[in-house]
Protein backbone atom coordinates (compact mmCIF):
# COMPACT_ATOMS: atom_id res chain seq x y z
CA UNK A 1 0.00 0.00 0.00
CA UNK A 2 1.06 3.11 -0.84
CA UNK A 3 1.87 5.26 2.19
CA UNK A 4 1.57 9.04 1.09
CA UNK A 5 -2.11 7.90 0.30
CA UNK A 6 -2.47 7.56 3.95
CA UNK A 7 -0.21 10.67 5.27
CA UNK A 8 -2.12 12.60 2.75
CA UNK A 9 -5.38 12.65 4.72
CA UNK A 10 -3.45 12.76 7.57
CA UNK A 11 -2.05 16.33 6.80
CA UNK A 12 -5.18 17.28 5.85
CA UNK A 13 -6.88 16.16 9.46
CA UNK A 14 -4.04 17.76 11.29
CA UNK A 15 -4.48 20.91 9.85
CA UNK A 16 -8.11 21.43 10.49
CA UNK A 17 -7.61 20.33 13.69
CA UNK A 18 -4.73 22.60 14.19
CA UNK A 19 -6.65 25.80 12.60
CA UNK A 20 -9.80 25.38 14.82
CA UNK A 21 -7.12 25.01 18.43
CA UNK A 22 -5.41 28.44 16.73
CA UNK A 23 -8.73 29.63 16.40
CA UNK A 24 -9.94 28.70 19.74
CA UNK A 25 -6.32 30.05 21.78
CA UNK A 26 -7.07 33.45 19.40
CA UNK A 27 -10.67 33.77 20.65
CA UNK A 28 -9.48 32.95 24.27
CA UNK A 29 -7.15 35.38 24.11
CA UNK A 30 -9.39 38.31 22.93
CA UNK A 31 -11.71 37.66 25.61
CA UNK A 32 -8.44 37.37 28.79
CA UNK A 33 -6.65 40.60 27.30
CA UNK A 34 -10.11 42.25 28.82
CA UNK A 35 -9.12 40.74 32.34
CA UNK A 36 -5.50 40.03 32.38
CA UNK A 37 -3.62 42.57 31.84
CA UNK A 38 -0.39 42.22 33.72
CA UNK A 39 0.79 39.40 31.70
CA UNK A 40 0.10 41.20 28.08
CA UNK A 41 1.26 44.25 29.78
CA UNK A 42 4.57 42.71 30.27
CA UNK A 43 4.76 40.30 27.09
CA UNK A 44 4.23 44.29 25.47
CA UNK A 45 7.26 45.53 27.18
CA UNK A 46 9.49 42.84 26.26
CA UNK A 47 8.64 43.12 22.86
CA UNK A 48 8.45 46.60 22.75
CA UNK A 49 11.93 46.63 23.86
CA UNK A 50 13.16 43.71 21.38
CA UNK A 51 11.82 45.82 18.49
CA UNK A 52 12.37 49.30 18.87
CA UNK A 53 16.20 49.11 18.50
CA UNK A 54 14.82 47.25 15.16
CA UNK A 55 12.40 49.82 14.41
CA UNK A 56 15.12 52.85 15.02
CA UNK A 57 17.40 51.66 12.70
CA UNK A 58 15.04 51.02 10.07
CA UNK A 59 13.33 54.77 10.84
CA UNK A 60 16.37 56.47 10.10
CA UNK A 61 16.45 56.02 6.53
CA UNK A 62 12.74 57.25 6.71
CA UNK A 63 13.72 60.44 8.37
CA UNK A 64 16.51 60.64 5.94
CA UNK A 65 14.63 60.29 2.72
CA UNK A 66 11.72 62.90 4.74
CA UNK A 67 14.73 65.62 4.84
CA UNK A 68 15.45 65.21 1.37
CA UNK A 69 11.75 65.60 0.32
CA UNK A 70 11.40 68.52 2.62
CA UNK A 71 14.45 70.38 1.76
CA UNK A 72 13.65 69.88 -2.40
CA UNK A 73 10.11 71.35 -1.83
CA UNK A 74 11.89 74.50 0.87
CA UNK A 75 14.69 74.77 -2.56
CA UNK A 76 11.76 75.08 -5.01
CA UNK A 77 10.07 77.93 -2.61
CA UNK A 78 12.57 79.68 -0.94
CA UNK A 79 12.56 83.26 -2.30
CA UNK A 80 8.33 82.95 -1.52
CA UNK A 81 9.46 81.61 1.94
CA UNK A 82 11.75 84.50 2.31
CA UNK A 83 9.58 87.11 1.74
CA UNK A 84 7.07 85.42 3.75
CA UNK A 85 9.34 85.08 6.92
CA UNK A 86 10.64 88.61 6.21
CA UNK A 87 7.03 89.95 6.36
CA UNK A 88 5.77 87.56 9.68
CA UNK A 89 9.34 88.50 11.41
CA UNK A 90 8.00 92.47 11.15
CA UNK A 91 5.08 91.34 12.42
CA UNK A 92 5.87 89.68 15.47
CA UNK A 93 8.60 92.02 16.45
CA UNK A 94 5.34 93.88 17.19
CA UNK A 95 4.73 91.34 19.05
CA UNK A 96 7.36 90.68 20.98
CA UNK A 97 7.15 94.14 22.65
CA UNK A 98 3.59 93.74 24.00
CA UNK A 99 4.50 90.45 25.48
CA UNK A 100 7.65 91.96 27.01
CA UNK A 101 5.15 94.48 28.82
CA UNK A 102 2.72 91.34 29.33
CA UNK A 103 5.32 89.28 31.01
CA UNK A 104 6.66 92.19 33.33
CA UNK A 105 3.20 93.14 34.45
CA UNK A 106 1.83 89.70 34.83
CA UNK A 107 5.12 89.01 36.79
CA UNK A 108 4.09 91.92 38.79
CA UNK A 109 0.64 90.66 39.84
CA UNK A 110 2.28 87.67 40.54
CA UNK A 111 4.65 88.78 43.40
CA UNK A 112 1.61 91.32 44.50
CA UNK A 113 -0.90 88.56 44.15
CA UNK A 114 1.29 85.94 45.85
CA UNK A 115 0.42 83.39 43.17
CA UNK A 116 2.22 80.14 43.93
CA UNK A 117 4.07 79.57 40.41
CA UNK A 118 4.69 75.66 39.15
CA UNK A 119 8.15 74.65 39.21
CA UNK A 120 10.15 74.54 35.87
CA UNK A 121 9.98 71.66 33.56
CA UNK A 122 12.33 69.09 33.42
CA UNK A 123 12.09 67.12 29.71
CA UNK A 124 13.95 64.09 28.08
CA UNK A 125 14.51 64.16 24.03
CA UNK A 126 14.17 61.38 22.15
CA UNK A 127 12.38 59.88 18.51
CA UNK A 128 9.41 58.54 17.21
CA UNK A 129 10.90 55.34 16.05
CA UNK A 130 7.53 53.57 14.95
CA UNK A 131 4.42 54.08 13.65
CA UNK A 132 0.65 53.10 14.55
CA UNK A 133 1.00 49.94 12.25
CA UNK A 134 -3.03 49.23 12.54
CA UNK A 135 -6.06 51.19 11.95
CA UNK A 136 -7.44 51.04 15.13
CA UNK A 137 -4.38 52.21 17.27
CA UNK A 138 -2.95 55.40 17.74
CA UNK A 139 0.29 54.76 19.17
CA UNK A 140 3.68 55.57 18.55
CA UNK A 141 7.27 53.60 19.82
CA UNK A 142 9.51 56.84 21.36
CA UNK A 143 13.62 55.64 22.14
CA UNK A 144 12.91 57.08 25.95
CA UNK A 145 12.09 54.32 28.44
CA UNK A 146 12.72 54.41 32.36
CA UNK A 147 16.18 54.19 32.13
CA UNK A 148 15.94 58.30 30.75
CA UNK A 149 12.91 58.78 33.41
CA UNK A 150 10.19 58.46 31.44
CA UNK A 151 6.74 57.66 33.40
CA UNK A 152 3.44 56.71 32.73
CA UNK A 153 1.18 59.33 32.21
CA UNK A 154 4.00 61.84 31.33
CA UNK A 155 3.10 64.19 28.28
CA UNK A 156 5.04 64.55 25.44
CA UNK A 157 5.23 67.18 23.21
CA UNK A 158 7.47 68.16 19.55
CA UNK A 159 7.98 71.51 18.11
CA UNK A 160 3.86 71.75 17.17
CA UNK A 161 2.43 71.30 20.62
CA UNK A 162 1.34 68.26 22.62
CA UNK A 163 1.78 64.98 21.04
CA UNK A 164 0.08 62.38 23.46
CA UNK A 165 1.09 61.02 26.74
CA UNK A 166 3.04 58.45 27.65
CA UNK A 167 1.13 55.00 28.37
CA UNK A 168 3.62 52.20 29.21
CA UNK A 169 7.31 51.88 29.78
CA UNK A 170 10.14 49.67 29.08
CA UNK A 171 13.69 50.13 29.94
CA UNK A 172 14.82 52.10 26.66
CA UNK A 173 11.54 52.86 24.99
CA UNK A 174 7.99 53.74 25.59
CA UNK A 175 4.64 53.85 23.64
CA UNK A 176 2.94 56.78 23.41
CA UNK A 177 -0.99 57.28 23.03
CA UNK A 178 -1.76 60.10 20.48
CA UNK A 179 -4.40 62.25 20.91
CA UNK A 180 -6.27 60.81 18.10
CA UNK A 181 -6.20 57.53 19.36
CA UNK A 182 -9.82 55.85 20.69
CA UNK A 183 -8.91 55.73 24.65
CA UNK A 184 -7.12 59.19 24.49
CA UNK A 185 -9.19 62.27 26.87
CA UNK A 186 -7.01 65.16 27.79
CA UNK A 187 -8.63 67.73 30.23
CA UNK A 188 -8.43 71.02 27.75
CA UNK A 189 -9.15 74.70 27.95
CA UNK A 190 -10.66 76.45 25.19
CA UNK A 191 -9.38 80.39 24.58
CA UNK A 192 -10.40 83.10 25.23
CA UNK A 193 -14.07 82.07 26.77
CA UNK A 194 -12.15 79.67 29.01
CA UNK A 195 -14.55 76.87 29.01
CA UNK A 196 -13.08 73.84 30.15
CA UNK A 197 -13.27 70.55 28.32
CA UNK A 198 -12.24 66.99 27.90
CA UNK A 199 -10.58 66.24 24.50
CA UNK A 200 -11.81 62.89 23.21
CA UNK A 201 -9.97 60.85 20.40
CA UNK A 202 -11.92 58.83 18.35
CA UNK A 203 -9.73 56.98 15.96
CA UNK A 204 -10.29 59.75 13.28
CA UNK A 205 -8.02 62.71 12.10
CA UNK A 206 -9.81 65.62 14.45
CA UNK A 207 -10.55 64.51 18.21
CA UNK A 208 -13.92 65.15 19.93
CA UNK A 209 -14.80 68.05 22.82
CA UNK A 210 -16.53 66.34 25.56
CA UNK A 211 -18.34 67.62 28.23
CA UNK A 212 -18.33 71.08 27.00
CA UNK A 213 -20.89 73.42 28.98
CA UNK A 214 -21.51 76.11 26.89
CA UNK A 215 -21.08 75.65 22.91
CA UNK A 216 -22.59 78.80 22.25
CA UNK A 217 -19.46 80.40 23.30
CA UNK A 218 -16.74 78.47 20.92
CA UNK A 219 -16.15 79.32 17.77
CA UNK A 220 -14.37 77.59 14.95
CA UNK A 221 -10.77 79.21 15.00
CA UNK A 222 -10.42 78.98 19.38
CA UNK A 223 -7.59 78.18 20.73
CA UNK A 224 -7.26 74.65 22.48
CA UNK A 225 -4.53 74.64 25.40
CA UNK A 226 -4.41 71.63 28.36
CA UNK A 227 -6.09 72.81 31.29
CA UNK A 228 -3.49 71.07 33.56
CA UNK A 229 -7.14 69.23 35.39
CA UNK A 230 -5.88 66.08 37.49
CA UNK A 231 -2.23 67.00 37.40
CA UNK A 232 -0.54 64.47 34.90
CA UNK A 233 -0.02 67.14 32.11
CA UNK A 234 0.87 70.81 33.06
CA UNK A 235 -1.42 73.81 32.12
CA UNK A 236 -1.33 75.37 28.79
CA UNK A 237 0.25 73.02 26.49
CA UNK A 238 -1.03 74.20 22.97
CA UNK A 239 -3.02 71.50 21.59
CA UNK A 240 -4.94 73.03 18.33
CA UNK A 241 -7.59 74.82 16.60
CA UNK A 242 -11.71 74.15 17.21
CA UNK A 243 -12.90 73.16 13.61
CA UNK A 244 -16.56 72.79 12.45
CA UNK A 245 -17.12 69.79 10.76
CA UNK A 246 -19.35 69.40 7.72
CA UNK A 247 -22.08 68.08 10.23
CA UNK A 248 -21.95 71.14 12.18
CA UNK A 249 -19.57 69.52 15.10
CA UNK A 250 -17.21 71.50 16.91
CA UNK A 251 -13.85 69.04 17.09
CA UNK A 252 -10.00 70.22 17.16
CA UNK A 253 -7.29 69.98 14.66
CA UNK A 254 -4.18 69.46 16.31
CA UNK A 255 -1.09 71.33 16.19
CA UNK A 256 1.02 68.31 16.07
CA UNK A 257 0.68 66.48 12.74
CA UNK A 258 1.25 63.11 13.69
CA UNK A 259 2.34 61.96 9.89
CA UNK A 260 4.88 64.70 10.69
CA UNK A 261 6.62 63.54 14.16
CA UNK A 262 10.16 63.02 14.72
CA UNK A 263 12.02 64.36 17.40
CA UNK A 264 9.72 64.82 20.89
CA UNK A 265 9.70 65.67 23.81
CA UNK A 266 8.96 63.94 27.17
CA UNK A 267 7.90 66.05 29.98
CA UNK A 268 9.48 65.21 33.64
CA UNK A 269 6.38 66.63 34.98
CA UNK A 270 5.35 66.66 38.97
CA UNK A 271 2.25 68.07 40.16
CA UNK A 272 3.23 70.55 42.42
CA UNK A 273 1.50 69.33 45.54
CA UNK A 274 5.12 69.12 47.36
CA UNK A 275 6.09 72.63 46.89
CA UNK A 276 6.96 74.52 50.06
CA UNK A 277 4.84 77.94 50.58
CA UNK A 278 6.05 80.85 49.11
CA UNK A 279 6.08 83.73 51.21
CA UNK A 280 5.36 87.37 50.07
CA UNK A 281 7.79 89.77 50.51
CA UNK A 282 8.26 91.58 53.59
CA UNK A 283 7.56 95.05 52.42
CA UNK A 284 3.98 93.15 51.00
CA UNK A 285 2.88 91.88 54.90
CA UNK A 286 0.47 93.95 56.44
CA UNK A 287 0.46 94.34 60.77
CA UNK A 288 0.79 91.70 62.84
CA UNK A 289 -2.75 89.86 62.99
CA UNK A 290 -2.39 88.15 65.72
CA UNK A 291 -1.00 90.74 68.49
CA UNK A 292 -4.01 93.00 67.63
CA UNK A 293 -6.62 90.28 67.58
CA UNK A 294 -4.86 89.71 71.14
CA UNK A 295 -5.16 93.13 72.36
CA UNK A 296 -8.62 93.37 71.34
CA UNK A 297 -9.77 89.88 72.94
CA UNK A 298 -8.41 91.28 76.15
CA UNK A 299 -9.82 94.68 76.24
CA UNK A 300 -12.94 92.78 75.27
CA UNK A 301 -12.72 90.54 78.58
CA UNK A 302 -11.40 93.83 80.96
CA UNK A 303 -14.72 95.49 79.90
CA UNK A 304 -16.96 92.36 80.78
CA UNK A 305 -15.01 92.43 84.18
CA UNK A 306 -15.54 95.90 85.01
CA UNK A 307 -19.23 95.63 84.31
CA UNK B 1 30.63 -3.49 -6.41
CA UNK B 2 30.92 0.27 -5.39
CA UNK B 3 28.87 0.68 -1.97
CA UNK B 4 27.32 4.49 -1.87
CA UNK B 5 28.14 5.81 1.26
CA UNK B 6 24.87 7.40 3.20
CA UNK B 7 24.18 10.74 2.42
CA UNK B 8 25.09 13.50 5.49
CA UNK B 9 24.02 17.07 4.55
CA UNK B 10 26.91 19.44 6.10
CA UNK B 11 25.71 22.05 8.58
CA UNK B 12 25.64 24.51 5.57
CA UNK B 13 23.62 22.41 3.44
CA UNK B 14 21.14 21.77 6.96
CA UNK B 15 20.98 25.18 8.02
CA UNK B 16 19.81 26.33 4.02
CA UNK B 17 17.53 23.71 4.34
CA UNK B 18 15.82 25.06 7.41
CA UNK B 19 15.54 28.69 6.15
CA UNK B 20 13.79 27.16 3.08
CA UNK B 21 11.04 25.26 5.86
CA UNK B 22 11.05 28.94 7.75
CA UNK B 23 11.23 31.48 5.04
CA UNK B 24 7.89 32.39 4.35
CA UNK B 25 7.44 32.95 8.45
CA UNK B 26 10.34 35.54 8.49
CA UNK B 27 8.20 37.01 5.60
CA UNK B 28 5.81 37.03 7.80
CA UNK B 29 7.44 38.54 10.72
CA UNK B 30 9.33 40.90 8.32
CA UNK B 31 6.21 42.05 7.14
CA UNK B 32 4.89 42.95 10.88
CA UNK B 33 8.23 44.97 11.99
CA UNK B 34 7.52 46.37 8.24
CA UNK B 35 4.08 47.82 9.10
CA UNK B 36 5.67 49.82 12.16
CA UNK B 37 8.41 51.78 10.30
CA UNK B 38 7.22 55.19 9.71
CA UNK B 39 6.96 54.64 5.35
CA UNK B 40 4.72 56.91 4.94
CA UNK B 41 6.32 59.76 6.91
CA UNK B 42 8.52 60.18 3.71
CA UNK B 43 5.17 61.71 2.32
CA UNK B 44 4.03 63.20 5.27
CA UNK B 45 1.21 60.86 5.86
CA UNK B 46 0.69 58.17 8.62
CA UNK B 47 -0.96 55.33 7.10
CA UNK B 48 0.16 51.69 6.57
CA UNK B 49 -0.43 48.86 4.52
CA UNK B 50 -1.48 45.92 6.14
CA UNK B 51 1.59 44.00 4.90
CA UNK B 52 1.24 40.88 7.16
CA UNK B 53 -2.10 40.34 5.79
CA UNK B 54 -0.62 40.32 2.17
CA UNK B 55 1.73 37.68 3.22
CA UNK B 56 -0.23 35.72 4.95
CA UNK B 57 -2.67 35.45 1.91
CA UNK B 58 0.57 34.94 -0.41
CA UNK B 59 1.66 32.05 1.18
CA UNK B 60 -1.94 30.61 2.29
CA UNK B 61 -2.78 30.35 -1.78
CA UNK B 62 0.49 29.49 -3.03
CA UNK B 63 2.54 27.40 -0.37
CA UNK B 64 0.06 26.33 2.43
CA UNK B 65 2.15 23.99 3.85
CA UNK B 66 4.69 26.06 4.37
CA UNK B 67 2.48 28.90 6.73
CA UNK B 68 0.89 26.66 8.71
CA UNK B 69 -1.93 27.93 11.17
CA UNK B 70 0.88 28.17 14.12
CA UNK B 71 2.71 30.56 11.41
CA UNK B 72 -0.42 32.84 10.78
CA UNK B 73 -1.51 32.42 14.81
CA UNK B 74 2.10 33.78 16.02
CA UNK B 75 2.20 36.60 13.45
CA UNK B 76 -1.31 38.03 14.15
CA UNK B 77 -0.19 38.22 18.05
CA UNK B 78 3.10 39.46 17.30
CA UNK B 79 1.34 42.21 15.89
CA UNK B 80 -1.08 42.99 18.36
CA UNK B 81 1.79 43.08 21.35
CA UNK B 82 3.93 45.43 19.08
CA UNK B 83 0.68 47.72 17.92
CA UNK B 84 -0.27 47.83 21.88
CA UNK B 85 -4.07 47.59 20.81
CA UNK B 86 -6.41 44.65 21.54
CA UNK B 87 -4.57 41.58 22.46
CA UNK B 88 -5.75 38.56 19.77
CA UNK B 89 -7.50 40.69 17.75
CA UNK B 90 -5.03 40.37 14.66
CA UNK B 91 -3.97 36.59 15.72
CA UNK B 92 -7.76 35.96 15.84
CA UNK B 93 -8.72 37.92 12.09
CA UNK B 94 -5.79 36.45 10.40
CA UNK B 95 -6.30 32.90 11.93
CA UNK B 96 -10.17 33.35 10.51
CA UNK B 97 -8.90 34.91 7.52
CA UNK B 98 -6.64 32.16 7.08
CA UNK B 99 -8.81 28.90 6.81
CA UNK B 100 -11.37 31.28 4.71
CA UNK B 101 -8.74 31.68 2.03
CA UNK B 102 -7.77 27.88 2.38
CA UNK B 103 -11.36 26.87 1.81
CA UNK B 104 -11.08 29.20 -1.45
CA UNK B 105 -8.06 28.40 -2.46
CA UNK B 106 -8.90 26.32 -5.68
CA UNK B 107 -10.53 28.89 -6.96
CA UNK B 108 -7.37 30.83 -7.04
CA UNK B 109 -4.54 28.55 -7.27
CA UNK B 110 -3.38 28.36 -10.91
CA UNK B 111 -5.70 31.20 -11.91
CA UNK B 112 -4.41 34.35 -13.71
CA UNK B 113 -2.65 37.55 -11.45
CA UNK B 114 -6.45 39.68 -11.65
CA UNK B 115 -7.90 36.92 -10.51
CA UNK B 116 -5.31 36.42 -7.26
CA UNK B 117 -5.82 40.35 -7.06
CA UNK B 118 -9.57 40.38 -7.45
CA UNK B 119 -9.14 37.41 -4.22
CA UNK B 120 -7.04 39.69 -2.36
CA UNK B 121 -9.54 42.16 -2.66
CA UNK B 122 -12.25 40.25 -1.28
CA UNK B 123 -10.04 39.11 1.75
CA UNK B 124 -9.49 42.64 2.22
CA UNK B 125 -12.94 43.37 2.51
CA UNK B 126 -13.62 40.96 4.59
CA UNK B 127 -10.58 41.36 7.01
CA UNK B 128 -11.90 45.15 7.79
CA UNK B 129 -15.41 44.14 8.15
CA UNK B 130 -14.17 41.33 10.46
CA UNK B 131 -11.76 43.30 12.65
CA UNK B 132 -14.12 46.44 12.17
CA UNK B 133 -16.99 44.44 14.01
CA UNK B 134 -14.62 42.71 16.62
CA UNK B 135 -13.16 46.23 17.48
CA UNK B 136 -16.72 47.67 18.05
CA UNK B 137 -17.97 44.86 20.25
CA UNK B 138 -14.90 45.10 22.07
CA UNK B 139 -15.55 48.61 23.06
CA UNK B 140 -19.36 48.77 23.02
CA UNK B 141 -19.91 50.85 20.31
CA UNK B 142 -19.20 51.71 16.58
CA UNK B 143 -15.79 52.25 15.75
CA UNK B 144 -15.63 55.14 12.84
CA UNK B 145 -14.23 53.09 9.85
CA UNK B 146 -12.92 55.56 7.55
CA UNK B 147 -9.29 54.90 8.65
CA UNK B 148 -9.46 51.32 8.39
CA UNK B 149 -11.14 51.75 4.68
CA UNK B 150 -7.82 54.09 3.41
CA UNK B 151 -5.81 51.07 5.25
CA UNK B 152 -7.87 48.67 3.18
CA UNK B 153 -7.44 50.57 0.03
CA UNK B 154 -3.61 51.34 0.53
CA UNK B 155 -2.70 47.17 1.23
CA UNK B 156 -4.97 46.47 -2.35
CA UNK B 157 -3.25 49.01 -4.32
CA UNK B 158 0.28 47.79 -3.36
CA UNK B 159 -0.59 44.08 -3.12
CA UNK B 160 1.09 43.54 -6.47
CA UNK B 161 4.33 45.00 -5.51
CA UNK B 162 4.53 42.50 -2.61
CA UNK B 163 2.88 39.76 -4.39
CA UNK B 164 5.89 39.95 -7.09
CA UNK B 165 8.68 39.85 -4.10
CA UNK B 166 6.85 37.05 -2.81
CA UNK B 167 6.76 35.60 -6.00
CA UNK B 168 10.75 35.88 -6.65
CA UNK B 169 11.91 34.85 -2.91
CA UNK B 170 9.69 31.77 -3.75
CA UNK B 171 11.32 30.98 -6.91
CA UNK B 172 15.15 32.09 -5.98
CA UNK B 173 14.51 30.01 -2.43
CA UNK B 174 12.15 27.35 -2.04
CA UNK B 175 12.60 24.17 -3.17
CA UNK B 176 9.70 22.81 -6.12
CA UNK B 177 8.82 26.11 -7.24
Amino acid sequence: MDPNRTALPFREFSHRISLVFMLTLAAALLLLGRAETYVFDRARQVVTDLAAPLLEVASRPVAAARRVIERTDEYAYVFDENERLRAENARLLAWKEMALNLEARVARYEALLNVQIDPSINYVTGRAVSDAGGPFVDTVLVNVGREQGAKSGQAVVDTDGLVGRIVSTGPKASRVLLLTDLNSRIPVVIEPAHYKAVLAGDNTEWPRLEYLTNISAISPGDRVVTSGDGGLIPQGLPVGLVIQTSDGNLRVQTFADRGRLNFVRVLQYEFPSQVERQDPPDVLKGPPISSSADSAASAAANSTGTE
Amino acid sequence: MVRLEPYSPTPAARAGRVFMVVAPFVMGLVCVLLSFVPLGRIFGSSLTPAFALMAIYYWAIVRPEMFPPLAVFTVGLVFDLLSGGIIGLWAFVYVLIYAVVISQRPLVVNAPFAVFWFGFLVVAVFTGAISWAVVSIYYGRPVPPSSLMQHMVLTVAIFPIFAMIFGRVQARVLPGS
